[in-house]
């Protein structure tokens, strides 16, 4: 009987990873299949052309990927050195009032509705300016970036073992070249949180709704006039009722999906790790 | 001449007492033990000598403690812990720097050798000192992690030695060690008292007994008994230290 229930419990429990994991292999398997056919179609123009007129044929998402390499960068421009100090701060003096604020206010912000970043941006930057631009966009992805990298790399500063932080400073180092210590040590941690925070906003939509605008027919004009980004255009393209529209939405998610696996794959892969 | 001394020194984390207004001298090229069971504040007092304490936040020191003479709470905290080195009980070499550069690195940053000749004749000259050049003189650029714990406590000693410090505090160092690792530091510590002082916490009577030349019996953060080490294991005039040497007491 107890042998019984094992089997039983081994049987939930496999059933149950299938559960969870089967809808993603759904869609990974969705993505190839419906996406492969139009990127090999498409070929490299795929990748380089801009977008047709409906009803005319595949064309290119070349300006949503530029754009989402532009945006991209931007927002890790605006958002890395911020996150980073942020949580280097609140990781050195955690009980500061400053340092338990930070902490707070992130784990909120990680949470925040993405759609009210966009909001809150087009509030302070598209309004004013009066037109959609890469810098909103960017600074949308910042936002939404930002509590990643920050809180990743706290975490991974307070995953290295005190006796390490107290042998520094037993040295007579200063609090400058601790820090610097501790972060080669936690480096693992800190690009990992840095990367998710890209490959995050490399595949948000939301943030970009109000403040990117879009713009599919001709490439990057400046950081003042409206972008595209690869997740935006599917949004778009899916919304409308052309056929030809709907297969440029699939090639578009396996070149987002791609994008994704390739900021992943080999940083981590190469990183190593320091063994404490 | 007396290389440290406290004044009615206390230490508290948040609001409890830890150290009750210890008074302690530490006679300068000697080796200096400090015992008591475990919790009774031996690692906040060391803490206390070099500042280490002020990493902790909730920590407050009151009273004073002098180096040679000199308020180390009215110098520079750097300067403090460059003159006061500390080993710890879990050596803690950086694991992902090399040998070299885990002894390079507080040389560099306390100014003390001008240029890469001069670093390379303290890298030597401090792993002699910690009796370890002989068995890594061919590998300085191996990561510290590749030495065993024995070879990594002594790096530890080397890289506090290279910014040749007035005073070396020694926190349980051979608790994490093999006995003839242990041996070797035990014999590394006759050797440096010659030339700067030790201050050392064990948990073993016996090596107390061996390296020592002065014990001080700590209990619940007071200081019970200090004296010269042959005079305390022979005769201690206090019932706790003589409970705690004969083993009768944690
Ligand atoms: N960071 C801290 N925060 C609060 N209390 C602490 C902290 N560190 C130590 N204490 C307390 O202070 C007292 C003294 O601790 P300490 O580590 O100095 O003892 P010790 O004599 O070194 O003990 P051991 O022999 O176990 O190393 C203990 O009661 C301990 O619980
Ligand atoms: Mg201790």
């Amino acid at each position: 009987m107890r042998r019984f229930k094992d089997h039983l419990f081994l049987v939930y429990l496999v059933a149950s990873t299938i559960f969870v994991v089967l809808p993603l292999f759904h869609i990974l398997f969705c993505v190839f299949a419906n996406g492969l056919p139009v990127l090999m179609k498409g070929g490299m123009n795929f990748l380089t052309g801009v977008l047709p007129a409906p009803g005319d044929g595949l064309g290119g998402i070349g300006p949503a990927i530029v754009g989402t390499l532009v945006l991209t960068v931007l927002a890790t421009l605006m958002g890395l050195p911020i996150a980073v100090l942020t949580g280097i701060f609140s990781a050195e003096y955690p009980n500061s009032l400053i340092g338990r604020a930070t902490r707070t206010l992130l784990l909120i912000m990680m949470e925040f509705p993405t759609i009210l970043v966009g909001l809150f941006v087009m509030n302070i930057l598209v309004i004013p300016l009066g037109s959609y631009s890469a810098l909103a966009g960017a600074l949308a992805l910042a936002i939404v970036m930002m509590p990643y990298v920050a809180v990743y790399t706290e975490q991974a500063l307070k995953d290295v073992p005190s006796r390490y932080r107290e042998g520094a400073f037993a040295l007579g180092l200063r609090r400058r070249t601790v820090v610097k210590i501790l972060m080669s040590m936690a480096r693992k941690g800190v690009v990992t949180g840095i990367l998710i925070g890209i490959a995050k906003v490399a595949g948000e939509t939301a943030p970009l709704l109000f403040t990117a605008g879009g713009s599919y027919t001709v490439y990057f004009q400046g950081i003042n006039r409206p972008i595209g980004a690869v997740p935006l255009l599917i949004y778009q393209l899916v919304q409308q009722p052309y056929q030809n529209y709907h297969e440029i939405a699939w090639g578009a998610s396996l070149v987002l999906m791609l994008i994704f696996l390739a900021i992943f794959l080999p940083i981590r892969l190469s990183l190593k790790e320091v063994k404490l | 001449m007396n290389a440290i001394e406290t004044e009615n020194l206390k230490v508290w984390y948040g609001d409890k007492l830890v150290i009750k207004g210890v008074n302690l001298e530490i006679p300068e090229k000697t080796v200096f033990a400090i015992m008591g069971p475990s919790g009774c504040g031996k690692s906040t007092l060391l803490r206390a000598f070099n500042r280490l304490l002020e990493l902790n936040e909730i920590a407050r020191v009151e009273g004073d403690v002098k180096l040679y003479g000199k308020s180390v709470y009215e110098m520079d905290e750097v300067v403090v812990r460059r003159k006061i080195g500390m080993v710890f009980q879990i050596p803690n070499p950086f694991p992902h720097m090399s040998i070299y550069d885990n002894i390079a690195l507080g040389v560099r940053y306390n100014k003390i050798a001008k240029n890469r000749k001069e670093i390379d004749k303290i890298v030597e000259w401090s792993l002699k000192k910690a009796a370890l050049w002989e068995e890594v003189k061919d590998r300085l650029k191996d990561k510290a992690s590749n030495l065993s714990g024995g070879q990594m406590q002594r790096l530890c000693i080397a890289r506090a030695l290279a910014l040749r410090p007035e005073v070396l505090l020694m926190d349980e160092p051979t608790a994490n060690l093999d006995p003839v690792s242990a041996k070797k530091i035990e014999e590394l510590i006759f050797e440096l008292k010659k030339e700067l002082t030790i201050v050392i916490v064990t948990h073993s009577p016996a090596q107390a007994a061996r390296v020592s030349d002065y014990v001080a019996f700590l209990y619940l953060g007071e200081l019970v008994e200090v004296g010269k080490t042959e005079e305390i294991f022979e005769k201690p005039k206090n019932e706790l230290t003589e409970k705690y040497l004969t083993g009768r007491m944690g």
